[in-house]
């Protein structure tokens, strides 16, 4: 049985409210009202779009209007100089829309932050002037008096109602998909902590860029039916900040991140500015913008998420028992065999690596190696270079110079998730988990990277919770474990990609004692089973109890190896920690 | 002058402070040192205002230090010269010293102040026009304790003044420090280096996984070897 | 007048009105780049600060023409002035009732988070203030005539008794005084006690608190002097440019081209940075029709964040 929510609720909800919705339809006779109930849906699918991308992966797109414009025209200018109807223009127009992703995605992608978000914005605003320059003001659609059907031009103004859900629930079934499956949460993890997908194995570039294809067609798909319903696409309508503001609002006004969001926001907001513009608009022209610009306030100072998840947080533990029970796997705990004795053959072998950041050198000419199976601790005082040091093992950094092998692989130069793939896990100090989703769910992402299917992914990581002893904690929602257990969940997290050689952060700060007891039992049972583990700690008690050897940095460089009393007697570690006086005052005396 | 109480810290649901109780006596040298992650510049964030305490208290002169905002508690006589010094990199070492007189006692002393400043680190007066930035490590924590200093506090606060730095450097820094308290000025430093925050303290503490273990004299401090299993671990 | 004459005449034409409009541009930029530099809070309403500015010297100087005294020549730029302090007051309200709620010391540091919620935030602010500014305003077009707005100066040319420049009085007026402002504000920044204390805070906000520098008010100064400069800026365009209240969108990615490309952080990087969007924006008259003006904007404005994101005077680590 598959650990996973089941997804009769929500197509259940997606057909009701599209029978509802074409059932209003029917016996709705004001052309005005039908017009909106064409508009929601159009809106709602927009809004979905932007979900796509910018919901899921929280890159914030304020150029959306770009693809649906893109749509628009594509629609306009296909019946307008070709004579292709719209049946086939809106698939063109999707086609248009991925395309535009892709030369939009790939460079942009590149940007962080501040810079995205505002390059995003000039797209629009450029191909705006664009389509001024090339003389497309205003293009009327043109009627077609025989065979409208073909050309999706109808009397009966309730056909538009019924191909604008049938629009939305197309994206509706889309975006169930993509929650669902390792897309969405693959994007959830990449908006949660990019760095750490990427080390669990996961390309975010890939993803990214898949997502914004994605959103490109469909944003596209619902400038095309825009188009059509309108019959006349001016660039202002289509490509203006409003269009991309109104994109964003609605998803962001229902609910971020999840399908129902933007057909909430879309259902509340379209009614309410489109009712205020028929009747004040004469008085007060511009009360659309308005609302909008109230409703994003509103939104970002009292429910920043949206209004569905500001309702469902308020109902959580009522939904949480009634979520669907899902019954994990007994996991198949594979027992390797057990370490060899000494000597040990080296699966870790560093030579003389080094990093400089500008003037400053930060882990110089570092050579060592790890042996399989070993438990090796890497410590040395503040600022000694030690996350350097991993940054530069698992593919954040690039070192200036030297080689790191890794089970006969070259890792200098190959991408994190890469790195991930070949063998090689890694926690960090921080653990951030989904709050929201379930333990197994925040570990199954780790599985990704080497599973082909969920069945296999979610099993590994049942197997990573039990190695890690949560196994019982499989359901709990994440927001509600103990920080002892919130670091236990990331070390299954990294787990679940079966890893040969784990590189932990900084396992146990701020841990208390019990907890740090128990956390080196899990980390003393991984090792009996045959994986190789590497710590960053500062906890020397535990540490001199954990490790079998120690590896010691200062100032970026080697300082001594060796096993833990060898080398804490070593008078430059001393020298290193305590300071050079006390080394040699305790001398004297 | 400066009493902490039983004061907690946590962040996160970690615990990082654990009712820690010390005391700063009028114009004393108080060490407070410890390994990596003991707490010591949790302990420092939280007197200067930049963390808030989940217990305990801290009272600065009888004036309850938790009840006055991070930013007025420079113009009651209290320097911090933070880790990592924190110099305004664009800054000029003027403009610097400028700022950290902010105060109106700064204001007042100033120019008393900036002869003290320049006395005790010549090479500021050399680069007083020349950007925070471009200096080097210990010449920007010069800076840095001379920025605390030109508020004419009563307590200077120093964290981990010689992170960072070659020995001889530090060695400069401490000595520098030590004249400060000769001349009056009651000195909190926290560091790892253990000699030479220990040697010239009047008492000193030990900070280890959030908890004082260790406290007394420095002469008690120097010659307990306990503190070295505190460091490594046995 | 041989060919090449004639574009030396016109290429010369383009230069310096790219130069006078440079100027004015500098100056929204600068405002733009206080904010930015200080706060790191990006700022989408920036251009309705700017249409509000136009507003307010419309209304001081055409509307209830309170300025009578000072002429008609003198009243326009003294309107355009005074809009700096009116918008600093309105930006000073806004910020400490809205704006600090998702910017301030708790914000400035934190990556990602922190600068999405200020972006949308503003984005409503932005849609609030055009709309609002339709409803209150009207949608016909206004403008700030002055006797200067038709007249031009007339350089002649050496080289030949037919060429000549010319100099649009308004505009050349307007570039002068956009170059004053500037510079005042650069003396202030630079030289001042609160110039030093915003720089500061800019700088290094934890260490600033340390110094017992009030930091949220700093951003609160700088965010009202920020918008009151933009505002100034928007006065001295309506001296020769009519405009409505949907104007605001047409400067916005000028003022965020001119900042990025100066630098985000550098305020006399974004005078230059204002001042280079100027002359692209002509020169790009000489080979490109006028529709595509805008165009070429964009275009140098996303080189410049794909290719070199600092800029030409910013840091290159800024923590953005």
């Amino acid at each position: 049985m598959q650990v996973r929510r089941k997804l009769i609720a929500p197509l259940l909800v997606i057909a009701i409210v599209a029978i509802a919705w074409i059932s209003l339809g029917m016996v709705v006779t004001n052309s005005y009202y039908q017009l909106m109930l064409t508009l929601v849906p159009i809106w709602a699918v927009m809004g979905l779009s932007w979900n796509l991308l910018s919901g899921y992966t929280g890159l914030i797109s304020f150029g959306h209007a770009a693809f649906f414009g893109l749509g628009a025209y594509t629609v306009t200018i296909a019946l307008v100089k070709f004579d292709i109807t719209p049946w086939l223009g809106i698939p063109l127009g999707m086609i248009v829309g991925a395309v535009a992703g892709i030369v939009i995605g790939y460079p942009t992608f590149r940007l962080r932050g501040v810079y995205f978000a505002l390059a995003m914005l000039a797209y629009p605003m450029a191909l705006l002037y664009v389509f001024v320059w090339l003389g497309y003001q205003e293009v009327p659609l043109p009627m077609k008096r025989e065979e409208p059907a073909l050309y999706m031009q109808f009397s009966d103004y309730r056909v538009y109602i019924a191909l604008a859900v049938g629009l939305l629930v197309v994206s509706l079934l889309i975006s169930l998909a993509v929650e669902r499956s390792r897309f969405g949460m693959s994007l959830t993890a990449i908006k949660q902590n990019e760095p750490a997908a990427e080390a669990a194995g996961i390309d975010t570039l890939a993803w990214k860029m898949r997502a914004i294809m994605l959103s490109g067609a469909v944003a596209a798909a619902a400038g095309g039916l825009y188009a059509v319903v309108l019959l006349v696409v001016t660039p202002d309508s289509v490509f203006g900040v409003l269009t991309s503001a109104q994109a964003l609002t609605i998803a962001l006004f229902g609910g971020i991140g999840i399908l129902w969001g933007p057909l909430i926001g879309a259902a509340i907001l379209i009614p309410l500015s489109e009712t205020l513009q028929a009747h004040l608009g004469d008085v007060i022209p511009g009360i659309q913008g308005v609302v909008y610009g109230i409703a994003i306030i509103l939104v970002v100072l009292l429910a920043p998420e949206g209004v569905f998840w500001r309702v469902r947080d308020q109902f959580q533990r009522r939904w949480a028992t009634r979520a669907v029970q899902a019954t994990p796997l007994a996991p198949h705990i594979v027992t390797a065999a057990p370490a060899p004795a000494t000597p040990r053959k080296p699966i870790l072998a560093v030579s003389g690596i080094s990093k400089s950041f500008g003037g400053l050198r930060a882990v110089t000419n570092v050579s060592f190696e790890i042996g399989d199976g070993e438990i090796v601790g890497i410590i040395g005082p503040n600022g000694a270079g030690k996350t350097t040091l991993f940054n530069l093992l698992n593919g954040f950094l690039q070192a200036d110079s030297g080689k790191v092998v890794f089970a006969g692989h070259e890792l200098i130069g190959l991408k994190p998730n890469r790195i991930c793939r070949l063998g090689v896990g890694r926690t960090f100090q921080v653990a951030r988990a989904f709050p929201r989703l379930s333990v197994l769910n925040n570990v199954v992402v780790g599985a990704y990277a080497t599973t082909t299917n969920d069945a296999d992914a979610f099993a590994a990581a049942s197997a990573a919770l039990a190695q890690v002893g949560l196994f019982g904690r499989a359901d709990a929602i994440a927001g509600q474990l103990t920080n002892k257990e919130l670091r236990l969940m990331e070390l299954a997290r990294a787990l679940a990609g079966r890893p040969r050689l784990l590189l932990m952060d900084e396992p146990l700060a701020g841990l208390a004692s019990q907890e740090i007891e128990d956390m080196l039992a899990v980390i003393r049972s991984l090792a009996a089973r045959g994986m190789t583990i590497v710590i960053i700690e500062h906890t020397m008690r535990a540490m001199v109890r954990l490790s079998e050897r120690f590896v010691v940095l200062d100032h970026g460089a080697i300082l001594a190896v060796g096993q833990p009393s060898e080398v804490i007697n070593n008078g430059g570690v001393i020298e290193a920690y305590l300071g050079k006086k006390w080394a040699a005052i305790r001398a004297r005396s | 002058m400066l009493a902490v109480e039983s004061l907690s810290v946590t962040y996160g649901g970690l615990t990082a402070l654990y009712e820690i109780s010390l005391a700063v006596g009028s114009g004393q040298f108080v060490s407070i040192v410890g390994p990596n992650g003991a707490g010591k510049t949790t302990l420092f964030k939280a007197i200067s205002g930049t963390l808030r305490p989940s217990g305990g208290s801290i009272h600065f002169e009888d004036r309850d230090l938790l009840a006055v905002a991070p930013s007025e508690r420079a113009h009651l006589g209290i320097a911090h010269v933070p880790e990592g010094r924190q110099v305004f990199a664009s800054m000029t070492v003027m403009e610097n010293l400028e700022m950290g007189a902010y105060s109106q006692t700064g204001r007042r002393d100033w120019g008393r102040n900036l002869e003290r400043i320049f006395a005790l680190f010549p090479i500021l007066a050399e680069r007083r026009d020349q950007a925070a930035g471009t200096l080097s490590g210990g010449e920007q924590q010069m800076l840095a304790i001379g920025r605390g200093i030109a508020s004419s506090p009563r307590l200077l606060m120093l964290d981990e003044p010689s992170m960072g730095l070659a020995p001889m450097v530090a060695d400069l820094i401490f000595e520098r420090i030590v004249e400060l308290h000769r001349d009056g000025l009651a000195i909190l430093l926290v560091e790892q280096r253990v000699a030479e925050a220990v040697q010239s303290c009047d008492f000193g503490y030990v900070l280890e996984t959030g908890r004082v273990v260790l406290e007394g004299t420095h002469q008690a401090l120097l010659a307990d070897d306990r503190i070295r299993s505190f460091y490594l671990g046995m | 007048m041989t060919s090449f004459g004639t574009f030396i005449e016109i290429f010369l034409q383009a230069l310096i009105a790219g130069v006078l409009i440079g100027a004015i541009y500098g100056l929204m930029c600068v405002g733009l780049g206080i904010i930015f530099g200080v706060m790191r809070v990006i700022n989408f309403a920036q251009g309705e600060f700017l249409m509000l500015g136009m507003y307010f010297t419309f209304y001081l100087v055409v509307g209830f023409n309170m300025l009578w005294f000072l002429g008609p020549i003198v009243g326009p730029y003294t309107g355009a002035l005074l809009a700096g302090p009116a918008l600093f007051a309105v930006a000073y309200v806004l910020h400490r009732f809205l704006i600090s709620r998702v910017t301030g010391i708790s914000v400035a540091g934190t990556e990602g988070e922190g600068h999405y919620v200020q972006l949308i935030l503003t984005l409503g602010v932005a849609l609030v203030l055009q709309n609002g500014g339709l409803i209150l305003f009207g949608s016909t077009p206004q403008s700030v005539r002055t006797p200067l707005s038709a007249r031009a100066w007339e350089i002649p040319l050496l080289y030949d008794a037919n060429a000549s420049l010319f100099l649009n009085k308004a505009r050349a007026v307007a570039g002068v005084v956009s170059v004053v402002v500037a510079a005042a504000l650069y003396w202030l920044i630079n030289r001042s006690r609160l110039g030093k204390t915003l720089r500061a805070a800019a700088d290094n906000a934890s260490a600033a608190i340390y110094m017992g520098i009030d930091v949220d008010r700093a951003y609160r100064i700088a965010f009202g002097i920020g918008i009151g400069i933009t505002a100034i800026a928007g006065g001295l365009v309506a001296t020769y440019n009519p405009f409505q209240p949907y104007i605001g969108l047409d400067f916005v990615i000028i003022m965020y081209a001119g900042v990025v490309l100066g630098g985000m952080g550098s305020i006399l990087g974004a005078f230059w940075g204002g001042m280079t969007i100027g002359l692209v924006q002509q020169l790009s008259t000489l080979v490109l029709p006028t529709q595509l003006q805008n165009a070429a904007i964009f275009v140098v404005f996303l080189l410049i964040v794909m290719v070199r994101p600092q800029g030409l005077f910013g840091r290159a680590t800024e923590r953005v």
